[in-house]
């Protein structure tokens, strides 16, 4: 008989052998609260096996772990090697296009800092401020041209046009790429991507992320109206108050999770602050760190990773205490997607990525 | 000095770090949280480096947030409702697509909200959360449990399903005994293998055969990725396989052709189902379908779909 069929009669024995009703007394069973610390990977040693082995041998707690993951949010797709190499390259020009567009358009606005690092929930936080505020935006975009035309007049005409128009094809590209890889990113991990939703959470009274625009959005939006202003040679001379939300809409890098309140923000590049009202107030969270911290993700309101220099990657879970993860090597790391407490992808500045599904005990190796 | 409480400087220090406060949970309150907490994790009282190591492992935030709803603060059941609400019933929308784990759902927060009364007193079913894992997680476990404890008390009132028809051509120069007897010797066989196996191994099989999780849902509960998942489980057939043949060869003394004879009488017997398998199979099965009988169909879909490295067509 050849091997494969041999093969074959396993599989089926094993389909009725491990499906046999095997539960202990349903007081030997282990509590939910236990499962749960287990499947964080919270317990440890003698603990966790002795976990491992109950699950295994029994079906009522097998078939609620079973329950447990389908009802797991599942975890991001990794990116394709084209479309890595295509952010690889894309970063510095964006950089550049991002840098130039808000010169132009905010001239004023020399002392706002610009987001070191483009993350996930920045990401996510930016695609709100765009979608739900397009109005807002092209409102916010009306200094560019006066700003132009007012404190840059000894620039010629054309010189300007032709700086706007780079800016804004510049801005565009990043724009279109940036997005079809955040929803992917978002698809991914069953975020919804229906813009309606997303802009309503941060709707209305509060702040949240509708009126923390993004850097992309307002240039892209400042940038066209440079354009359009080019054309139509329309003078300007602007009010503060647009000038005004233009500024506010560089706000310090801060990372929102997906329930649109929670934030988290780095201060001095090795503190952590976290907001629980949409950046009315902050308080520093738990973290120890001698390295700078560049890059975050907040998958939850109580989860959050930060990566930084010499492969430092901290992850909280109960939304103020970091730790530390262990990560194999030393390399600046400058960005970081995640999906819950244990599953993260860090990236270095040259491109490479690690993943790990267990908070750190392994990861995979580099791409 | 073994204890069970936490000194006070512990407390205080928990306490701050909680920010229990921002819901006035009383610190004496909280100081009993822990304490229920260590007595939870430890059988007899822990060294204080122990009950040291697991409070600072706790998540606190969520003990404190716990805390404060099961004593009915009001800023507490709003932050609740809106964070971690939510959680559980998608949740119970991705366990049973259908709808039919909401009211387990309802349930659930009914009992977290403390409608239900124990001992003629009014208790929150968050007063059993412990904080070892963050509030969310214990949720979806506690939704999962009762889920499967429903589906595994329903199952038993329901009939047998209809069985597919089963496969012809069963060799004629067997008699039904011996291939009685050759199915007995393999399962046994295969049982034996299988309890040999290291637990992770024999939970991903079961996972997978038993459970009907997918490559990449096993990977998320093993904290591996699904190719790995996809090459252990090929090498604990091949392991399984082995043994088997062993098993036959050395304590059942057979020849190679007897072996043969017993991996073909399990095939030729695929269609073919007995009591045990329909109670064991169909008692523990949480089928979002809702159907018992589909669930071996839908079983069988799927593993035409997704196989494991080295699996048989």
């Amino acid at each position: 008989m050849p091997e494969r069929d041999r093969d074959q009669s396993v599989e089926q024995l094993l389909r009725r052998v491990m499906s046999h009703d095997v539960t202990p007394l349903q007081g030997a069973c282990v509590d939910g609260e236990t499962l749960a610390a287990w499947s964080e990977g919270s317990l440890r040693g003698a603990e966790a096996s002795a976990v491992e082995r109950h699950v295994a041998e029994c079906s009522r707690c097998r078939a609620m772990m079973a329950s447990f993951v389908r009802s797991t949010p599942p975890a991001p797709v990794p990116d394709s090697l084209w479309r890595r190499w295509h952010l690889a390259w894309a970063v510095p020009l964006a950089t550049a296009a991002t840098a130039a567009a808000i010169w132009v358009a905010l001239p004023n606005n020399s002392a706002e800092p610009l987001p070191p690092v483009q993350t996930n929930a920045r990401a996510l936080d930016e695609r709100n401020a765009a979608r739900s505020s397009e109005p807002a935006a092209a409102e916010r975009a009306q200094p560019a041209a006066p700003a132009q035309a007012g404190a840059r007049a000894v620039r010629p005409q054309e010189e300007k046009a032709k700086v706007a128009e780079s800016a804004t094809n510049e801005v565009r590209q990043r724009a279109d790429r940036s997005e079809s890889r955040e929803l992917s990113d978002l698809q991914a991990r069953g975020a919804a991507p229906v813009p309606q939703a997303e802009a309503s959470l941060p709707a209305a009274p509060a702040p949240p992320a509708a009126s923390v625009a993004s850097p992309a959005a307002a240039g892209a939006a400042a940038a066209e109206r440079a354009e359009a202003d080019s054309k139509k040679e329309v003078a300007a001379n602007s009010a503060a108050a647009p000038r005004a939300a233009a500024r506010q809409a560089f706000a310090p890098n801060q990372i929102v999770a997906t329930d649109g309140t929670t934030r988290w923000r780095i201060v001095n590049g090795q503190q952590v602050e976290r907001s629980t009202d949409a950046g009315a107030s902050w308080t520093p969270a738990a973290i120890t760190s001698t390295d700078a911290l560049s890059g975050a993700a907040a998958p939850s309101a109580s989860v959050c990773w930060i990566v930084g220099a010499r492969g430092a990657v901290y992850v909280t879970t109960d939304g103020t205490r970091f730790v530390r993860v262990p990560f194999p090597e030393i390399v600046d790391l400058t960005s970081v997607s995640a999906t819950d407490g244990l599953t993260a992808t860090v990236s270095s500045a040259e491109g490479r990525s690690w993943r790990t599904t267990d908070q750190g005990r392994t990861w995979a190796a580099p791409r | 000095m073994s204890s069970w409480r936490p000194s006070d400087s512990a407390v205080t220090h928990l306490y701050q770090q909680s920010r229990a406060d921002r819901w006035s949970v009383p610190v004496a309150v909280f100081a009993t949280a822990l304490e229920r907490s260590a007595r939870k994790a430890f059988v007899t009282p822990p060294e204080p480096r122990d009950l040291e190591r697991l409070l600072g492992s706790l998540h606190l935030e969520d003990l404190a947030l716990a805390c404060a709803c099961a004593s009915g603060h009001e800023g507490a059941w709003e932050h609740f409702v809106r964070e971690h609400r939510p959680v559980l019933y998608r949740a119970a929308d991705a366990i049973d697509p259908t709808g039919g784990s909401r009211e387990i759902a309802d349930s659930l927060y009914g009992e977290l909200f403390g409608l239900v009364e124990r001992s003629g007193e009014r208790r929150s079913l968050l007063e059993y959360f412990h904080g070892r894992s963050s509030l969310s997680t214990w949720l979806r476990a506690v939704l999962a449990q009762r889920h499967v404890d429903r589906v595994r008390s329903t199952r038993r009132f329901e009939p047998m399903p209809e069985e597919e028809p089963t496969t012809p051509a069963r060799s004629e120069e067997q008699p039904q005994s011996r291939i009685s007897e050759y199915i007995q010797l393999m399962r046994r066989a295969v049982t034996g293998a299988v309890s040999r196996l290291p637990a992770k191994d024999r939970l991903r099989l079961a996972y997978y055969y038993a459970e009907d999780l997918t490559l990449a849902q096993i990977g998320r509960a093993l904290g591996e990725h699904e190719a790995t998942v996809s090459r252990n489980l090929a090498k604990a057939r091949r392991e399984i396989r082995t043994d088997v043949e062993r098993h036959l060869r050395e304590q059942e003394h057979m020849n190679p052709s007897q072996i043969d004879e017993c991996f073909e009488a399990v095939v030729e017997d695929v269609g073919s189902l007995d009591v045990s398998d329909l109670l064991g199979a169909g008692s523990d099965q949480p089928d979002s379908s809702g159907s018992p009988g589909g669930r071996r169909k839908d079983s069988r879909d799927k593993r035409s779909k997704e196989r494991p490295e080295g699996a048989s067509a």
